[in-house]
């Protein structure tokens, strides 16, 4: 890493840029929108008035040394309504999230490629055609689109002054190019990603992803290094302080919690055409980030059966750096999958991920794919409450899971009517057609799929595999016995609870008796959801992702038949149940890729700890990407691994029941953490001590 | 058809050998190092294992237990609510071994890797071992060994062996004796015979401070494996503090003999003088 970028990364670090950040008082924001109600501006104009007001109000911030600009320094982005109004609109819409557009994927390359004065013409174009078509609501929409791109002007322009005050000659040319013209060079088109991006959240989107960002920059960089406009370290210095720019402001960002952002990057893949994409500038962004160790951009990595071994290892030296990513998507899995659906072949090839990790596809998508989440364990506690007892067999019990589901479904998606976004005039300049269709994104796009998350899968799994094998196969416990077990969450029901605990078939440990059944559950769910239609004319995706409804889900389930007892927490996603040791991670991963993952398409990854002593010598590296290579090729659809690090260590100590499966190298051997006595476990805690 | 006595099945031994590879421990062992930080490896019975630290005191263990000296039922295993008491040792038969170890072996086999057979010493369970060998072939073999062994069993499982991973503790004989409890004669024989063979091998050497990590001894080592044309390397173990738990979860004591807390002394430069490649695990 260049001394440069050293001292750029730590001033991030130390925040040194939040001293520039403007204190703007609550009340000036409340009469921003108070004098949007009092002129009763419709929500198209108010949404333009938002992002005019915050672009007026930036203040241009040249940190020291810096080559890519922007830094965000009005931290608050105001309403567009009062909160009463929202609570009228509330009454009757459906609103997801915080009512704005968001978790989509752009078409950067495009603005960067051409300019904002091409797409200025385009838009002014548009408004003659619409005008021609006497269509008023198109024209207020691309009306609001053309301000957006002024105030995009505009505060480029006074950065390029700032530039130049400050004796940044280089920035204030760079600024005379771009945004105005397309990018003509690797940095040009850095700069103006970051401008676009910045406007976005500016305009009060969020979790704005990046996608194939390999893909649409690469021809920049080829070109640069081509004609020696760079070198092979001078793109990567370029790059490293692009990468550090997405860490300057994501602390105010909307979220969950902190990180999550919604700030993924996707490497490689095939492309449009059925290519492989994987290209110098993948390769670099990999290295940028092993170099760089910060949470932002969250890289994927698109993978396929072609894919060399080698590439994953460049995955795994990430993985070892206990980042939380690369999450890695099978291609020969999720693409089937989108085609299914309905997405054309050439998108589908294109797709990306959202925040977390649903499939989407960039300039087209406007699926919102986390809009509700089906739990399975209160589906099956239902089913068990509701018709265990007069099921004369397991079969007819399934029968009755089934129904179940269907039932659950559509009470989650019969709330999901008449639903309403803030309109959004910048992000829909980013999106393909709609300018020429002159409406606004939030009204949908090509594609308009909603997509369901599914909690507890695991969980669900085991506690089917429970009472297929207790109670009907071995017949050794009755439905009322276990019902009543369930319902005292075991108190006085000892025994029970160990057959249940530790006899219980378990997905994860490569076992039929499990493993047949999650295949049938996921069937049922690919099937009922398969059934639904949403208001934009859009499918239901079904997905093993889990989000936080996870822990939302567990607070309104009790205990489960697999001897979880209330309050005991789910597993995240689509990974093996807490509670339990299982055999280890081929069985994991032998598991997690019986079920067919085509059909359960909205995404959602298998998670692996793996201690990061694991990933001590290089022949281990090689082991871990080996794993992933191994769980992909028998048809996984997602996978992300966690080097385990000690604050995990030190949580685990406190929770054992909850860190069975973690993986610990003591000496010359390996041991699960959880098993070695508190000696062993605090020398390993002391350890990572020394190694920090 | 042979039975035999196992205590661990691990899946991702990262570690022992090439590849994915699944690992199994063998219950049994002719030595006593002293050193020893498997010792549920050392007897080739069963044995109750239990974790001290976080036990209540509810005594639901004692009140089921129905023998003076333990027999390793397994019965209070089940009645513990903290799961803090486990049996250490399962028999198997070899076919049946066979089938768990190579469950999903194209997971280990497309990685280049495949089963590793450790312990305890699994040179001491010969007909189990060579009955196990002839079930998982052709899948990649390696095999960890103290080397402890009749010279023919010895030579049967190179010939059979994909890896061998053979400990050298001593070449002092005494000292040898001292602290594993048996003679080097053998070890040192069979290691010859390995040096002789064309099967690819490492050495690992436990470094135990004040007993083997003098200059001499690890020269004396060197010297004894430098012409082998199939070493692959040596790998050298540091000792760590931490083996005296498992002895208390067997209620055994752990008598080390040597100064735990004193600097052990690495010496790699001597296998780069030799041109041995060496790494520190
Ligand atoms: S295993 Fe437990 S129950 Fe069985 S003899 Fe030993 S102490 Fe008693
Ligand atoms: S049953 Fe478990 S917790 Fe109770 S006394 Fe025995 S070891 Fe301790």
């Amino acid at each position: 890493m260049k001394k440069r970028i050293r001292i750029l990364l730590d001033n991030v670090i130390q925040k040194k840029h939040h001293q520039f950040r403007q204190n703007i008082e609550k009340e000036a924001l409340e009469d921003f929108t108070r004098s949007l109600k009092e002129q009763d501006l419709p929500d198209v104009q108010r949404a333009k008035l938002r992002l005019s007001w915050v672009m007026a109000h930036e203040i241009p911030v040249i940190l020291t040394d810096e080559r890519i600009v922007f830094t965000k320094t009005v931290t608050k982005i105001p309403e567009i309504f009062t909160s009463k109004e929202w609570d009228r609109i509330k009454s009757n819409h459906y609103i997801h999230e915080m009512g704005r557009v968001c978790n989509i994927s752009s078409n950067f390359s495009y603005t960067i490629e051409v300019g904002l004065e091409k797409r200025r013409l385009e838009v002014i174009k548009a408004i003659e055609t619409q005008t021609a078509r006497g269509n008023r609501k198109g024209i207020e929409f691309l009306e609001a689109v053309l301000q957006s791109i002024e105030d995009v002007l505009r505060l480029s322009e006074r950065y390029a002054l700032k530039a130049r005050d400050n004796g940044r000659e280089d920035l204030y040319l760079l600024l005379q190019n771009i945004p105005k013209k397309g990018a003509k060079t690797f940095h040009e088109a850095l700069q103006f990603f970051r401008i676009l991006h910045f406007t976005l959240w500016a305009s009060g989107n969020y979790h704005n992803t990046v996608g194939r960002f390999d893909q649409y920059m690469y021809e920049y960089l080829k070109n640069d290094l081509d004609n020696g406009t760079l070198d092979y370290e001078d793109a990567l210095e370029l790059l490293e302080e692009f990468f550090i720019s997405f860490n300057k402001d994501s602390d105010l960002y909307p979220g969950m919690q902190q990180g999550d952002n919604g700030q993924s990057m996707v490497l490689g893949g095939i492309d449009r055409k059925g290519d492989d994409s994987f290209n110098i500038l993948s390769e670099m962004c990999l290295k940028a980030s092993l170099e760089l160790k910060i949470i932002d951009p969250k890289i994927n990595l698109r993978v396929n059966k072609n894919t060399p071994v080698e590439q994953y290892d460049l995955g795994t030296e990430l993985t070892k750096e206990g980042l939380g990513f690369p999450q890695y998507s099978n291609d020969d899995i999720v693409i089937p999958g989108l085609l299914s659906k309905g997405y054309n072949i050439e998108d589908a090839r294109d797709y990306v991920v959202a925040a977390c990790w649903e499939f989407i596809i960039p300039g087209y998508g406007m699926d919102i794919p986390n809009i509700t989440a089906l739990s399975f364990v209160k589906v099956i506690n239902r089913a068990v409450n509701n018709h265990l007892i007069r099921s004369k067999d397991f079969d007819t019990f399934m029968e009755n899971v089934r129904k179940e589901i269907s039932v659950e479904l559509t009470h989650l998606t019969i709330l999901l009517y008449n639903i309403y976004f803030e309109p959004a005039p910048f992000q829909s300049l980013l999106m393909n057609d709609c300018i020429d269709n002159a409406q606004d994104i939030s009204q949908g796009n090509r594609y308009n799929n909603y997509g369901i998350h599914g909690t507890g899968i695991s969980t669900a799994v085991d506690s089917l595999a429970a009472i297929k094998k207790f109670v009907f196969d071995e017949r050794s416990v009755s439905a009322k016995d276990l019902i009543q077990a369930v319902s005292d969450n075991f108190e006085g029901h000892y025994d029970l609870w160990v057959k249940l605990k530790y006899h219980t078939p378990r997905m994860g440990n490569d076992d039929d008796a499990a493993d047949n059944i999650a295949i049938r559950l996921l069937d049922f769910f690919s099937e009922l959801s398969s059934r639904l239609v949403n208001e934009r004319g859009g499918c239901y995706r079904p997905g093993t992702g889990s989000a936080m409804y996870y822990l939302w889900h567990v607070k309104d389930i009790g205990a489960s038949a697999d001897g979880r007892k209330q309050g005991e927490p789910l597993s995240a996603n689509f990974s093996p149940g807490l509670n339990i040791k299982l055999n280890g991670p081929v069985s994991i991963i032998r598991s997690f890729s019986k079920p067919d993952m085509k059909k359960i398409m909205n995404g959602g990854p298998l998670t692996l700890e793996l201690h990061n002593t694991v990933f001590n010598n290089p022949g281990s590296i090689r082991k871990v990407s080996s794993l992933v290579k191994a769980y992909m090729d028998l048809g996984g659809q997602q996978l992300q691994i966690n080097a385990v690090n000690r604050e995990k260590l030190i949580q685990a100590k406190k929770h054992p029941e909850q860190y069975k499966n973690l993986i610990v190298r003591v000496w010359g051997w390996s041991g699960y953490f959880v098993e070695l006595d508190e000696l062993y476990q605090d020398h390993i805690i002391q350890r990572t001590e020394l190694e920090l | 058809m042979s039975k035999g006595t196992v205590f661990n099945i691990e899946e991702f031994a990262v570690h022992d050998g090439p590849g994915i590879r699944k690992l199994v421990f063998f219950k049994g062992c002719p030595l006593r190092c002293s050193w020893c930080h498997n010792p549920e490896g050392l007897s080739f019975c069963k044995e109750l294992m239990i974790s001290h630290a976080a036990c209540i005191k509810c005594n639901r263990c004692k009140e089921i237990c129905t023998n003076e000296v333990c027999i390793a039922c397994g019965k209070c295993v089940e009645v513990c609510p903290l799961r803090l008491r486990k049996i250490a040792g399962r028999e198997y038969e070899a076919q049946e071994l066979a089938e768990i170890l190579l469950k999903g072996k194209e997971v280990l086999t497309d990685s280049g890797g495949g089963i590793t057979i450790s312990g305890g010493e699994p040179l001491s369970q010969p007909e189990f071992l060579f009955n196990l060998i002839d079930f998982i072939k052709p899948v990649n073999i390696a095999i960890e060994t103290s080397g402890y062994a009749e010279p023919e069993i010895f030579q049967k499982m190179v010939s059979v062996t994909d890896l061998v991973m053979m400990d050298i503790k001593h070449t002092d004989n005494l000292i040898h004796k001292q602290f594993t409890g048996v003679s080097n004669e053998l070890i040192l024989a069979n290691l010859g015979f390995l040096c002789q063979s064309d099967t690819p091998f490492i050495i690992r050497i436990p470094l135990i401070p004040g007993v083997n990590d003098t200059i001499t001894n690890i020269e004396q080592t060197a010297v004894l494996i430098k012409d082998a044309g199939k070493l692959e390397g040596v790998e050298l173990l540091t000792y760590h503090k931490t083996a005296p738990a498992k002895y208390q979860m067997l209620g055994k004591e752990f008598k080390p003999g040597f100064d735990t807390e004193k600097k052990v002394n690495i010496w790699s430069a001597v296998f780069d003088k030799h041109n041995i490649k060496v790494s520190l695990l």
